[in-house]
């Protein structure tokens, strides 16, 4: 069969998995963002015990698979009284994982915060909270926007795995339209080329935003 | 948890460790044929360099693996997932091995380009005696990075019917709802094998920096 | 007015200040020179408590700063919250500007306004316009410092020191990072500052300008002010043989 007619009797259930994809992993993204901002504020202001407890989690979550926090929500979240739907749970995982990646990003990026800075911050009589939120933050999340970009592509390509938890993304649809159709691979071709398309759509997008920042 | 269930797990991880080393000795080699061709005279050859490169990063492993998977019945390859596992996981950090190498070679400062060419070494004696040294030099600390990757990347061939750590997890798991213990020892085993191989790492790069062979730590 | 007793700071141990006693009159303007390392930027800091000193005591309009008598003789820190009230009774500027690079010369201005006195977003941009058009930056308001010169960065400073209404200026030889064509613009700043009833303290390296601006000058040495007096005083006759030395060799 070929690609074009493929495209044309599939198209509509690719398009609803591509959704699935794309809002998971933006959804995701932007926890992992978050999460990591809340990281970094254990990290600085949380003592040494919230350092040593980053450091801890960021340790845990870089030696494991990410398969395993997917499954460990997935399967264990409903023993303890949370059944929740399965793109949730591979989404919290993704938001865990990659919030260990992005704190540590973030911790690269606020080295290279002119120190003087916070003197400044001291001298007009900024709070701790004051400084963090509208000096160290901004500047350290616009320094990270290269390696966020990178992390984001990574996370993107993890949405993938969700279809092991029965979430229909791109994969799954692939899986389920092969095993329908008896078709040896095209649906996974299909799916290559989206994903391709989705991951260099991605990188455009940081490098746009890493170009607009005027004040550098 | 029964000692059964605890050696199926150790056996999964036997399995996963196997497919890593495998991938990553297959892989290295991979990449340094693969790095050779990204500094190729030929402008043909970069642009397949960086389209491979540019495939394989912009596609999910596990659509990599499912992709084989299936192909290869369909080109008549009669092979189980263990091959097409280890051959996706080889062709995957291949082109992450081979970035590394690309950029080692291009971390290495231009003085010392000019200096081995001012010597007029010949360029097998300049390959070993200087470039080689400087690239495991720059390399090591990424390379030991994607050994790591590896590792937990073999998991995911747990969802093409792999029976690795991963999978006899999930298998457990489903049989006797043992979630979080079966899962937390899985995790743990893989903590020690990534965390260890990070420790490996490191040493090897102590034990150059003082045999003088690396120079100072980058 | 500020009063400065039995001030003295160690970094480690290696002693700083020793000993400074000295009072600075309600909108006078005061200038410290010395030879570099001998304590003058130390004291600066301390007035403001961006560094801590070890003993002394700094009061303004009567009112003992940074440190409180503990129930145990020991002193102790006023709670940050009210360090911060105090602070902003001051401005300092400093030798390399130290403007927040990703905001505009106006949300440099306003932002301690905004932010540490709760003043209204509009009130605070106004206070910010007007305070950026009095350094003569008016047509600068919306540019990032990156786009702004030495001279230009170092006048969005002084704003915003000022931005915070203190009572006391303190300038950390704010115009050593500058190239010499634009120390004047950031004097001329200073100059107009001079019939407001602020108090101004100055570390400074510009002779010239001290002579000019300052009241009294202040000489500094080995953590001790080594002599003080009129401009004319001090630079034309002092009793200091190092101060005699250190004018020498700057002239």
């Amino acid at each position: 069969m070929s690609y074009a007619r493929w495209f044309t009797i599939y198209g509509p259930s690719y398009l609803n998995a591509l959704g699935w994809t794309a809002l998971t992993a933006v959804l995701a993204s932007l926890g992992a963002v978050v999460w990591g901002c809340v990281l970094l504020l254990f990290r600085l202001a949380g003592g040494p015990w919230g350092a040593r407890g980053v450091d801890a989690y960021m340790q845990a979550f870089r030696n494991t698979p990410v398969l395993l926090p997917i499954y460990l929500i997935y399967f264990g979240f409903p023993l303890i009284g949370l059944p929740w739907p399965a793109v949730i749970c591979g989404g919290l995982a993704l938001v865990l994982q990659n919030g260990a990646y992005v704190s540590e990003i973030l911790r690269g990026s606020f080295k290279a915060i002119d120190r003087v800075q916070f003197d400044a911050a001291k001298s007009i009589g900024l709070s701790p909270w004051h400084t963090f939120r509208k000096i160290t933050l901004p500047q350290v999340l616009v320094y990270s926007i290269p390696s966020l970009g990178n992390q984001v592509v990574l996370l993107l390509k993890d949405t993938s795995l969700l279809s092991a938890i029965t979430v229909t993304e791109l994969t799954m649809q692939a899986k389920l339209l092969t095993e329908q159709t008896g078709a040896a691979y095209e649906a996974f071709m299909v799916v290559a080329i989206l994903y391709l398309i989705l991951v260099s759509g991605t990188e455009v997008l940081f490098r746009v935003a890493h170009r607009a920042v005027r004040w550098r | 948890m029964d000692t059964p269930t605890f050696l199926l797990l150790l056996k999964g991880a036997g399995v996963s460790l196997l497919l890593a080393l495998a991938a990553i000795a297959c892989g290295t080699l991979l990449a340094t044929a693969l790095a050779a061709l990204a500094f190729s005279r030929l402008a043909l050859v970069r642009t397949f360099y960086r389209l491979y490169i540019y495939l394989i990063r912009g596609t999910p492993l596990l659509v990599l693996a499912l992709l084989i998977f299936y192909a290869l019945p369909a080109l008549d390859l009669r092979t189980g997932p263990y091959l097409a596992g280890a051959l996706v996981l080889t062709l995957y950090v291949g082109a992450l091995f081979a970035e590394v190498f690309r950029g080692a070679v291009l971390a290495i400062p231009r003085p010392q380009w000019e200096s081995a060419r001012s010597l007029g070494l010949p360029p097998l004696a300049m390959l070993r005696k200087v470039i080689g040294p400087l690239v495991v030099r720059y390399a090591l600390p990424p390379y030991v990075n994607v050994c790591v990757m590896t590792v937990k990347a073999s998991s995911v061939l747990s969802i093409i019917s792999v029976w690795e750590l991963t999978f006899a997890a999930r298998e457990i798991i489903e049989r006797t709802l043992a979630v979080f213990t079966v899962l937390g020892i899985a995790a743990g085993i893989y903590f020690v094998i990534c965390f260890g191989l990070d420790r490996v790492g490191r040493r090897v790069e102590h034990h150059l920096m003082l045999k003088g062979f690396v120079g100072e730590h980058v | 007015m500020i009063e400065i007793r039995g001030l003295r700071k160690a970094f480690g141990s290696l002693a700083v200040l020793r000993d400074i006693d000295v009072d600075i009159a309600d909108g006078e303007v005061m200038a410290l020179i010395g030879r570099s390392g001998c304590g003058k930027t130390t004291l600066l800091r301390c007035i403001n408590f961006l560094e801590e000193y070890d003993a002394g005591e700094i009061r303004l309009d009567g009112q003992p700063l940074w440190y409180r008598p503990g129930a145990d003789s020991r002193r102790r820190r006023v709670p940050d919250q009210e360090a911060r009230r105090m602070r902003q009774q001051m401005g300092i500027v400093f030798q390399q500007y130290n403007l927040f690079p990703h905001m505009t010369a106006l949300e440099n201005v306003s932002l301690g306004p905004r932010f540490s006195q709760k003043v209204a977003a509009a009130e605070a941009e106004d206070l910010g316009r007007s305070l950026l058009a009095r350094v003569g930056l008016s047509d600068k308001v919306d540019a990032y410092p990156a786009h702004l010169s030495g001279g230009q960065q170092q006048r969005v400073a002084i704003a915003r020191a000022l931005a915070m209404r203190p009572k006391v200026l303190l300038l950390d030889e704010i115009t050593s990072a500058l190239d010499p064509e634009l120390v004047g613009e950031v004097e001329d700043v200073i100059r107009s500052l001079l019939s407001e009833p602020i108090m101004m303290v100055l570390v400074t390296h510009a002779l010239g300008f001290a002579r000019e601006v300052a009241h009294r000058i202040a000489y500094i040495a080995d953590g001790r002010i080594a002599e003080i007096g009129t401009p004319a005083e001090i630079l034309e006759q002092p009793s200091d043989p190092t101060l005699k030395d250190f004018l020498r060799r700057i002239r």
